[in-house]
């Protein structure tokens, strides 16, 4: 293919970081009274790059480096819109806080180049590459507030172990490299199918340990609940999101696209992984007083849900586990534009007792996190429900129909998935019974517009937009799942 | 060969023993100043193998620019040597026990990646003498690896933002020095001649 | 420039051979070249410089010789001994280091590498080293200040410097000193900093005149000579990084600093007015033995750098010296950026003009 051949089907990331670049430019000239409209111009670059990855080629560009098929296509669009979404929440709350800095924007610009290169990432070098230009901006973007203790903790802790995560990824690149022969996941695949040697396996181990640092499943969760507290609220409703999706996407894209070969070796990995992360998520979550930990905690264990449908190894897993993410993700940015939106006296409400009394408070923001609640613990028939519906009929499918799997490891992957979403259930319910049954200590402030826009349009979303969205949504992520190289 | 085989063993035998006086000297500093040494002995055993461009990077870039602002920050740190040093002798043994387990790792590592792995049956580089080094690596970063090549300038942009995002601070009342303004003053613009008059001097 | 194909210890014996001509040369000019610029330093102040020793106080540096050496070597209490004399050991070995890829004359290189604009560049970036070590090791505030200052100076300024040579080598298309003096053969208007293409690459001057200028700008900088001496400023730190030391070492910085100027003077004759390159076509040389067409070559060489020395030591004689915020203005805020359009625009030039 010839170098614009290529550039076209690289048209999103290239579009992207042009605009980064201008709006840089823009932001630098114009300082802080530009700050907004850096904002509004990025937002639109955003959803432009979502457009130009709905509609543009398809194809493999620059020797492998970057494959543009219906898998990231699905997952570029809605990497892309979500982080217009934050650009908008954090556009709302610098502007509230009067710190309007033109770099919160272009941040989260260059974070979505880098969710978009690990979306379509052919090799082992792009998908470093792209781990880390994510990554590095959301470490600054988290201790985006520097002058908050928190939030200068939180930023320091996720970009110390998630160097780490970098050296175990790096480090399980280069042993595959070795043994493999070649950065390319095609040449992988080849070296994997005609015998994978423990080199190899070794390597993928490494990997799939790096990759989960970054998609924040147990056993390397570690980092999560300290970062979401600390981190400001908005940040955290871009980072709980799309980053996710695309670490999961590129997950799914190493072990489909390179280590098919190796299903059966890779499949005890992923499906421990998972089980700790659901039982974690749902049992560490118990003792959580903060929202924001609570919420982190919940993230451990849905990925730990996404995880699931990835295990199964087959279609209908990747497929289940797209939608998962795309229902998740809407979801926790709802949910954290609801905290954004909420204050008491000019304090953010933080923690579960500052909820109380919100139903006669603010009826509507509290019907809006009673809906995330209610979808988180998976309740009929709202978004969470048909996420997790999915992903179990997926994994049992597998078992029993495709036969990818012992009937008797799917079946109990699968229990241990209910009990512990029951056990979640437990504090769902409770933040629940606080907003809805306790008296107020004191007003709630005024909630600013935007984010309230985009709580209601999530708590919309998540029931009945749901009921309509999904009939389109799942034959998407169907075809998108087609796309990934399964054996 | 001879000659060859000196320089080789020479600067081999310097980057080890830099390498492990950065980890035992006593005063940071000069660890900097053996790890500097180890960088500059890796850039001759670069050059023996024909890598130049490689060799001449490693030293401008990482001696000439990183090593700088890594001393600049050791010395500027008021480190209490002593107390850093406290935990050595304990940590020795674990330490080393990690280190022995690294060495044996790589050496199987590579062994067998030389035997059945990426390097197995493929012939051995030879630097070529029709183009140089520059342009052989120029050749295929711009084309091939262009993407990653501008991806990993993206990376470095990131953290360019970063560093600047957290760190810069605008103070006010900060006068700054307007070149354009001062270059444009005129005897005209600049001075304002005014009759005093006596015993009343001038209200400024 | 040995052939290869001698056996390993006659090629040893005659590179040391030439390296030890290369640096009796060196240490002989830099004699003069001290003296020459007290002559014009003391001209433009109108007064009449050293002329005591000698005729015409021409051996006045070989007196100064005289006097550090056998002056006392004072180690300041609390220095750290081993860094503190290391300091200007390894500037001045770099400092001599850098002359090994300097083509003098046709053939006349100590090292004919592939990176040699490279290697000059490391080379030149090293020479911060000295300046930090002997600062820190002299276990003393000043000479501290001073390093800090000096070390962040030069780190700063090597970026332009470096974006400058970048657009020397695209004009070249080389890294080699040898091939990048030869295509600027044939005239004056063949020289890179008239565009480096003959009469139809003269638009290109427009850019690399300024690149010029820039160079040579960053090359005071570079060497912390006037007006960018804050290293050593000494209205504000007495002498800056050197004033612990006497006698032989300080012997050694003065030494090397000379040489680093001249350097970046024989830089600048190579990269941008064309080495040894006689300002006229010289067809007639090929009818000359490969020698005297060599010899001729060095002269050019020799009247060009020296052209570049005098206007050093006048830059050190008339202007005044920077204030630090300014000297990092300067550096960042215009060298950078104007350095950086400026290799974009060669590089576009290289691409899409045809037939250069």
């Amino acid at each position: 293919m010839d170098f614009y051949g290529a550039l076209q089907v690289a048209l999103p990331e290239a579009f992207l970081a042009v605009s980064a670049l201008a709006l840089l430019v823009l932001g630098a000239v114009t300082a802080a009274r530009g700050a907004i409209l850096v904002s509004v111009l990025a937002g639109v670059a955003l959803l432009v790059a979502a457009v130009l990855a709905a509609v543009g080629p398809l194809g493999t560009a620059f020797s492998g480096g970057l494959v543009a098929d219906n898998a990231s296509a699905f997952a570029k669009v809605a990497i892309y819109a979500m982080s217009a979404v934050a650009v908008l929440l954090g556009a709302g709350w610098l502007e509230r806080l009067k710190a309007r800095q033109f770099e919160y924007p272009v941040l989260i610009l260059l974070a979505a180049i880098g969710m978009g290169i690990m979306a379509s990432s052919g090799d082992l070098i792009s998908l470093y590459i792209g781990v880390e230009l994510q990554s590095l901006a959301l470490y600054v973007l988290a201790a985006f507030r520097r002058d908050d203790a928190k939030a200068s903790e939180a930023g320091l802790k996720y970009f110390v172990l998630g160097a780490l995560s970098s050296g175990l990824l790096l480090y399980g690149a280069s042993l595959i490299y070795g043994f493999a022969g070649s950065v390319k996941f095609v040449d992988i695949a080849a070296t994997v199918h005609a015998g994978a040697g423990t080199g190899v396996l070794f390597g993928l181990v490494f990997l799939i340990c790096g990759l989960a640092f970054k998609v924040s499943a147990a056993p390397f969760h570690m980092w999560t609940p300290d970062v979401y507290e600390g981190a400001p609220t908005p940040v955290v409703a871009f980072f709980g999101a799309a980053p996710k999706l695309a670490a999961m996407v590129l997950f799914a894209r190493a072990l489909a696209d390179a280590f098919s070969g190796a299903a059966d070796q890779w499949r005890q990995v992923v499906i421990i992984i998972a089980l700790a992360s659901m039982l974690l998520g749902a049992f560490a979550g118990l003792v959580q007083k903060n929202l924001k930990r609570l919420w982190a905690y919940s993230s451990i264990a849905n990925v730990g849900y996404a995880l699931v449908g990835l295990s199964a190894g087959t279609r209908e897993g990747y497929q289940s586990m797209l939608v998962f993410m795309v229902l998740y993700m809407i979801d926790v940015t709802g949910f954290f534009a609801c905290l954004a939106a909420l204050n008491r006296n000019g304090k953010p409400m933080e923690t579960i007792d500052d909820m109380a009394g919100l139903m006669r408070e603010r009826p509507g923001m509290a019907l809006a996190m009673t809906a995330f609640a209610v979808s988180a613990i998976g309740f009929p028939p709202f978004s969470g429900f048909w996420a997790k519906f999915f992903v179990f009929k997926a994994i049992l499918a597998a078992g029993y129909v495709q036969h990818a799997l012992p009937v008797g490891l799917a079946v109990s992957v699968a229990v241990v998935g209910l009990v512990s979403s029951v056990v979640a259930a437990f504090y769902y319910l409770r933040l629940i019974k606080v907003m809805w049954f306790d008296p107020a200590p004191g007003a709630v402030d005024a909630a600013p517009a935007d984010a309230k826009g985009i709580a209601y349009a999530a708590a919309l979303f998540s029931f009945p937009v749901v009921m309509v969205g999904l009939p389109l949504l799942y034959p998407l992520a169907g075809v998108a799942a087609a796309a990934f190289g399964l054996g | 060969m001879a000659l060859q085989a000196i320089a080789f063993y020479l600067l081999a035998a310097v980057t080890i023993g830099a390498g492990l006086l950065v980890v035992t000297a006593r005063n940071p500093v000069h660890s900097v100043l053996f790890l500097i040494c180890a960088f500059f002995s890796a850039a001759g055993l670069f050059v023996m193998l024909g890598a130049e461009f490689l060799a001449m990077l490693l030293v401008v870039v990482y001696v000439g620019a990183v090593a700088v602002l890594f001393l600049f920050v050791v010395m500027m740190l008021d480190v209490d040597f002593s107390a850093l040093r406290a935990g050595f002798v304990r940590y020795l043994p674990i330490g080393g026990l990690v280190a022995l387990i690294l060495v044996v790792e790589i050496v199987a590592v590579s062994a067998s990646v030389a035997s059945h792995g990426a390097a197995a049956g493929a012939a051995v580089l030879t630097p070529s003498h029709d183009i140089t080094n520059a342009e052989a690596i120029g050749r295929v970063l711009y084309t091939d690896y262009v993407y990653f090549f501008q991806a990993a300038g993206l990376v470095l942009l990131v953290a360019m933002i970063g560093a600047i995002v957290l760190t810069l601070r605008h103070r006010a009342g900060v006068r700054r020095q307007n070149i354009a303004a001062q270059v444009a003053r005129t005897p005209a613009t600049g001075m304002r001649i005014v009759q005093i008059k006596s015993g009343e001097g001038l209200s400024e | 420039m040995i052939s290869e194909h001698l056996s390993p210890w006659v090629w040893f014996g005659l590179t040391f051979g030439q390296i030890l001509l290369v640096t009796v040369i060196l240490l002989l000019a830099t004699a003069f070249l001290i003296y020459g610029e007290r002559k014009i330093f003391a001209g433009v102040q109108m007064r009449k410089g050293p002329n005591v020793v000698g005729p015409f106080g021409l051996l006045q540096s070989f007196a100064d010789l005289g006097k550090f050496v056998i002056k006392e070597l004072l180690i300041p209490d609390g220095a750290d001994k081993v860094v503190f004399l290391l300091a200007p050991l390894i500037t001045v070995t770099l400092a001599f280091g850098g002359w090994a890829a300097i083509p003098f004359a046709p053939g006349w290189v100590v090292s004919d590498i592939n990176v040699g604009v490279l290697y000059l560049f490391a080379a030149s970036s090293l020479g911060v080293y000295g300046v930090i070590m002997g600062g820190w090791a002299s276990n003393s505030k000043y000479p501290f200040l001073g390093a800090l200052r000096s070390a962040a100076q030069m780190v700063s300024y090597e970026v332009s410097i470096g974006f400058v040579i970048v657009t020397v080598i695209l004009l070249a298309g080389s890294m080699n000193l040898q091939t990048i003096v030869a295509k600027q053969g044939g005239g004056f208007w063949h020289w890179n900093i008239l565009g480096g293409h003959g009469v139809l690459g003269l638009p290109m001057m427009l850019v690399m005149i300024p690149m010029a200028v820039i160079f040579f700008i960053s090359a005071l900088a570079e060497t912390n000579r006037p007006p960018f001496d804050l290293a050593e400023a000494e209205s504000e730190l007495v002498a800056g990084y050197q004033v612990e030391y006497g006698s032989t070492p300080y012997l050694l910085f003065y030494l090397s600093e000379m040489l680093n100027i001249f350097l970046m003077c024989s830089l600048f004759t190579v990269f941008f007015i064309g080495g040894w390159q006689a300002p006229f076509p010289t067809p007639f040389l090929a009818h000359w033995p490969a020698t005297l067409a060599s010899l001729f070559g060095f002269l050019w060489f020799l009247i060009k750098t020296l052209f570049m020395f005098f206007m050093f030591a006048l830059v050190r004689a008339v202007v005044p010296r920077y204030r630090y915020d300014q000297l990092m203005r300067l550096g960042w805020k215009v060298f950078l950026p104007t350095s950086l359009v400026a290799v974009i625009l060669v590089a576009a030039y290289r691409v899409f003009v045809p037939g250069v």
